[in-house]
């Protein structure tokens, strides 16, 4: 369903006429019910413009609540008011006439200069004009454009001093927020504005870029309020019997009191400031009814104290009415729940719960060829069944037991059938906060028993999901064409490249590399018995090739998985990868070929098609998880026990840089040291002294990768880049080393120091945060604050930079959201500009990045 | 071999919205502070996410300009040349060479005494001091060795004042603006200098720099100097860098689309409120935005049109969005279909 035929959208300033015209009701009374809890005739709730009670009847449609579109009214101003939104354009208009003949100040020869200008401007037609108009105009013409009219204007129009037209001299405007107009001091009245744009003519506005057609400057000064109709500004009937009317129809009628009350002193002739005095209460009540947020203005409010939410509220900011309810839109056919694993699934998949699937609906179109599968689907009472019938006059039924046979009967070409998710159907899983592309993807259903959504774990990365108690969304799609558009475009299994960079993002992980490992580490043999086993648990029941003993290599084991024919070489720091044929003839598979990034299931995407890609990532899962399930990847405390030569060194690292602080020490207390350009002598201290102590990490890990080997399993998955880092291992079983808080060595708490343990001013490594103890043997009470102070400031840089990067996304992508390729590969935005005559220079698709560099090679 | 699928994009790809998710999805793992220092060797730059806001900002200025010189081949790789360029380059104050000074506001004089030292290290001589304040208006300057003495021809005590300051900050050799710059070298043996601070135009006129090869971070200062494609560049360079010091992979038409939405009229625009998004044609994809008010009282007065042609404006109403799959358009050939029903 769309709406169609709009062209455009084309903004005007409503007519006092207008608004008369569209009016069917002029209100009088400032009130809403009587006493009977009936609709005041003339009140606000007249029952001329809609009504939202259930019982009664609009008296200008005759429809009911929910059929009646709600009718505008009106209000006469005895007095004008301005507009406060436009107080601006009120200043610019008086700014830039004539204070006695109401022209523009600008000599005719100067506005017949500026009217092409002002033209193309508008219209945009510059191409053909420029041509034509002289040089001189034409710089004015590039001024115009490049500064925006009003810009240019004004600054030409403000040092203007007498009136071209009839030489008066002319007076300095001032605005006093928000609506107070000074001409020389005195203040001009929202009346005599009035009159005074009402006196600007047709052809005046045309220079100063206003259109005629749409704006009438004296109607930016308010004699008739338009009143919006009752369904807009629905009042709610409380538990107690009470209404409580809405903040709209409050303002409303603050305004009418005012109203009426200046109609009356005026009649009765009262003193002209008693008439002035409400005059400007009238003026800031519908100051607050447009923008309850006027600067300069104080707020009204409720009688709850909350301040009222008027017509500029309704519209603003993220839980405003366009970005709440006409940029968000919300959906049917879908669901949420928490997701777990499934490693039986591929990453195509999705399990869904019974009681999901029982609830969401497909829509099954009844043709003439389907009329039997149609019959028989509606005739099924259990699960895979039909919910709802839609009749060709979009009347829906719901399917029950006793109207079954009922709905069989009348069953014809053209009914929609909405039948129950059932396995093959495609649905759109999305993890929040939806960051990227392949935050949404679409996947095969699969129904399965439980409560939890399903997925494959290699695709969580795209989602960045894990199974803590994430939850995630589902939509089904319910036209062919959305369902179609997701089939072809939004499978994971196509999308295992990533479109930033053109790296693989589906991959295997942790587990699965340390078994990818042993599988293809050089002496790694198996039996026949182990290689049966291995292949036929990922429905592989062929046998490489036999080494000379009997038994199977694990080269040639993982060989099977890799596709007939296919030739690799890469050399990946130190380990030469050699496939040749589709035999892997060298090399230890590791995380830089199947883990992120990974080169092979990138070489096996591009070259054999996401199916290959998506069941070699599935297979050497298993594969790998099989092997490792006969191998076993053990850490104890054993791997994390250092010799004596680790403990020296231990020492040795720690008394070098604690050596290196206490010279920078001496140095800065000698006032020895140099200061950095920019930076205090104290600041250059601190970040010297931050460096060299941060180096103990370094040097404690060139100390371990020469020391450990493959016989210690915590570093063999550092080495295989299965899981941790060195310095997991450093901080484990050597020492912790600085910690920092907001990029700096620890220091406040207590005067000059960190806790009160401390002397004043103590500058020594220990005092500001360098942790000497390990996880191994535990931190000491004044180490472990420090460390605490550390995780705390980690903690809220992350929180920090979330609210920061997710504006920045929500920029950048408001930014650059109209853009897309054109059939010759150029890039445009939607009002058709040209922003790059070929994409990238060279139209390639950045997930075909790494493949294309590839090729050029 | 069999080929798969074309690598060229496919016409209608929101190439927009991927370059922005390109660069956006990695913000949230960058780094919220804008600069590590890393010893004494380098220069402080901003980094991470600050300064891809400051990027896409158009910030006038970035917070720590930053320029990269390269040397003409005669000179680069002789140390003694190389360091009288750096001379040249390296700003030096002098508040930087003073030792002591005091300031007598009745007779208008400022006594400064120059530390020999440090004059000594910058290789300047108190002569060219003193004659480097003399050019400056309505001054008297005496010197005597290292003490040079000034007195200034102004009305008042406040303007003399403010002289004292001006003095101070007077610069004796070097160019405006540089407040520190380096000499290194490269694996090749080719020196080239370092500068915390940027004038790409000043230092382009010494002799022996190259350029050709001048980088600076200054994305304004370079459009002022090499216009706006080389502005573009920089950009796009930046961006790029930025992102893959953080250890971020980016392929190289994200940011270059962001550079050239930026900068393809001609002059620098800012992603955001005050440039690209809120300059944009369409009414509602600006309310949709931010301002949303000011922007629906403006199109009023100026009676503007909604061509609802963009994304933000199709949603909002309920349209399907021009580009990807709703760009395409089917057309019948009416006679075509005149024959078909006539057959019918």
């Amino acid at each position: 369903m769309q709406a169609e035929g709009i062209d455009y959208i084309r903004f005007t300033i409503v007519s006092p006429e207008t608004i008369k015209k569209m009016s069917v009701a002029k209100l009088i009374v400032p009130d809403t019910y009587n006493e009977d809890g009936y609709p005041i005739d003339g009140g606000l709730v007249d029952q001329r413009l809609g009504v939202i009670d259930p019982g009664l009847k609009c008296k200008t449609c005759g429809g009911r609540a929910k059929t009646c579109p709600g009718h505008f009214g009106h209000i006469e101003l005895v007095r004008p008011v301005i507009h406060p939104e436009f107080a601006k354009t009120i200043y610019l208009l008086l700014q830039s006439t004539c204070r006695q003949c109401h022209r523009v100040l600008l000599s005719e020869e100067q506005i017949t200069e500026l009217r092409p200008a002002i033209k193309s401007y508008v219209s945009e037609e510059d191409e053909e004009r420029e041509a034509i108009v002289p040089t001189d105009q034409q710089q004015m013409q590039q001024q115009v454009m490049d500064e925006g009219s009003k810009a240019v204007l004004l600054k030409k129009i403000r040092s203007v001093k007498k009136c071209p037209h009839c030489s008066a001299q002319q007076a300095k405007i001032k605005l006093e927020r928000p609506t107070y107009f000074y001409a020389d001091g005195n203040r001009i009245k929202p009346d005599e504005i009035r009159d005074w744009m009402q006196k600007i003519s047709d052809e005046d506005l045309e220079p100063l870029g206003m259109d005629k057609t749409a704006t009438r400057p004296e109607w930016l000064v308010l004699t008739t309020l338009m009143v919006p109709p009752v369904n807009v500004r629905p009042s709610i009937t409380l538990e107690s019997g009470e209404r409580s009317e809405d903040d709209l129809t409050h303002k409303l009628v603050d305004i009418m009191r005012i109203n009426q009350r200046l109609e009356q002193d005026i009649d009765a002739g009262a003193p002209q400031i008693i008439i002035d005095d409400l005059w400007e209460l009238l003026q800031y009540q519908v100051t607050t009814y447009f923008n309850n947020e006027t600067p300069g203005v104080p707020v009204a409010r409720h009688r709850s104290t909350r301040p009222l939410k008027t017509l500029a509220q309704r519209l603003k900011g993220k839980e405003g009415r366009l970005r709440y309810n006409l940029s968000g839109k919300r959906v049917n056919f879908s669901a949420r729940t928490v997701i777990s694993s499934d490693a039986s699934l591929t990453i195509n998949q999705v399990g869904i719960p019974r009681r999901i699937a029982e609830n969401l609906t497909v829509p099954f179109y009844v043709t003439l060829w389907n009329m039997e599968h149609a019959k028989a689907l509606l005739m099924r009472n259990e699960y895979p069944m039909v919910i709802n019938v839609i009749s060709r006059e979009g009347i829906r039924k719901r399917v029950a037991d006793t109207n079954r046979e009922e709905l069989i009967k009348a069953l014809a070409q053209g009914f929609v059938l909405e039948r129950q998710l059932v396995d093959g159907d495609i649905a759109l899983f999305n993890r929040q906060p939806t960051l990227h592309r392949l935050s949404i993807m679409a996947h095969t259903v699969k129904v399965l028993p439980g409560r939890t959504m399903r997925l494959h774990v290699s695709v969580a990365f795209p989602y960045n999901a894990d199974f803590d108690g994430d939850e995630m969304n589902l939509h089904v799609p319910q036209s062919i064409e959305a369902q179609a558009e997701a089939r072809y475009l939004m499978q994971p299994k196509d999308m295992i490249l990533s479109p930033r960079d053109g790296r693989t993002v589906m991959f295997t992980e942790e587990d699965e590399i340390a078994g990818a490992y042993f599988l293809t580490k050089d002496d790694a043999y198996f039996t026949k018995d182990e290689a049966c086993l291995m292949l036929s648990s990922i429905g592989i029941n062929e046998l490489p090739k036999a080494a000379k003993n009997g038994a199977y290599s694990g080269k040639s084991i993982f060989s099977m998985l890799l596709p007939k024919g296919m030739d690799f070489d890469e050399d990946v720091k130190g380990n030469h990868m050699v496939i040749k044929n589709g035999e892997l003839k060298e090399g230890i598979i590791d995380a830089k070929l199947i883990g992120l990034g990974g080169t092979l299931i990138q070489h096996i995407f591009s070259h054999y098609g996401s199916d290959a890609a998506m069941y070699f990532i599935l297979n050497s899962a298993k594969l790998s998880l099989r092997v490792l399930l006969m191998e076993g990847v053990t850490i104890s405390i054993r791997d994390y026990y250092n010799t004596e030569f680790v403990n020296n060194e231990r020492v040795r690292i720690i008394d070098e840089v604690t050596q290196k602080a206490a010279l920078l020490l001496e140095k800065y207390r000698n006032k020895q040291l140099e200061a950095l350009p920019g930076y205090t002598r104290k600041e250059t201290f601190e970040t010297e002294t931050l460096v060299a102590l941060e180096e103990a990490r370094a040097l404690a890990s060139k100390t371990l990768e020469k020391v450990l080997d493959r016989s210690n399993m915590a570093y063999l998955m550092v080495l295989v880049h299965a899981r941790g880092s060195v310095l997991n291992l450093v901080q484990t079983s050597m020492f912790l080393g600085q910690q920092a808080v907001r990029g700096k060595r620890p220091s406040r708490g207590y005067a000059g120091r960190t806790l009160p343990y401390f002397k004043r001013n103590d500058r020594s490594p220990l005092a500001r945060g360098f942790i000497r103890s390990s996880f191994f043997d535990g931190l000491s009470p004044v180490e472990f604050y420090m460390h605490a102070m550390g995780a705390r400031d980690s903690g809220m840089t992350k929180s920090l930079v979330t609210a920061v990067s997710g504006y920045l996304q929500r920029r950048l992508i408001n930014a650059l959201q109209d853009l897309y390729v054109d059939e010759n590969l150029s890039v445009k935005d939607a009002s058709g500009a040209l922003i790059q005559t070929i994409y990238g220079g060279d139209g390639i698709d950045p997930m075909q990045e790494q493949v294309a560099k590839e090729k050029r090679k | 071999m069999e080929e798969k699928g074309s690598l060229k994009v496919s016409p209608g790809e929101a190439v927009g919205v991927v370059a922005a998710q390109s660069i956006g999805e990695p913000g949230t793992q960058m780094i919220l502070r804008s600069f590590h220092a890393a010893g004494i060797s380098s220069l402080i730059t901003t980094k991470g996410l600050p300064r891809i806001i400051e990027i896409v900002d158009a910030r006038k200025r970035p917070k720590f300009p930053m320029m990269h010189v390269v040397l003409e081949d005669s000179v680069a790789k002789k140390y003694e040349s190389v360091r009288a360029i750096w001379r040249k380059i390296e700003e030096v104050k002098v508040s930087s060479v003073l030792r002591s000074f005091s300031e007598d506001l009745r007779s208008q004089t400022m006594t400064l005494e120059l530390d020999r030292e440090k004059l000594a290290s910058y290789e300047i001589t108190a002569h060219q001091v003193a004659s480097k304040l003399e050019k400056r208006e309505a001054t008297e300057v005496s010197q005597d060795d290292n003490i040079i003495r000034v007195k200034i021809k102004s009305k008042d005590m406040k303007s003399a004042r403010t002289a004292f300051v001006h003095i101070r900050n007077a610069s004796i050799i070097g160019v405006a603006g540089i407040t520190k710059a380096l000499v290194q070298q490269d694996e090749a043996g080719v020196f080239f200098i370092t500068t915390a601070g940027s004038n790409i135009a000043d230092v382009m006129m010494i002799d022996g720099v190259d350029k050709w090869h001048i980088y600076s971070n200054d994305i304004f200062e370079v459009m002022r100097v090499y216009g706006i494609e080389a502005a573009r560049t920089l950009i796009a360079h930046e961006l790029y860098e930025t992102m893959s010091d953080e250890g971020f992979t980016v392929s190289f038409r994200h940011p270059s689309l962001v550079a050239d939405t930026m900068t393809y009229t001609g002059s620098i625009k800012s992603i955001g409120r005050h440039g690209v998004a809120g300059e944009k044609e369409s009414v509602f994809a600006r309310a949709a935005y931010e301002e949303t008010v000011k922007h629906f009282t403006n199109a009023g007065v100026f009676g503007e049109k909604d061509m609802l042609k963009g994304v933000a404006e199709n949603i909002l109403i309920g349209k399907q969005i021009g580009v990807g799959t709703g760009m395409v358009r089917l057309a019948i050939k009416k006679d075509e279909l005149k024959k078909v029903k006539a057959k019918e």
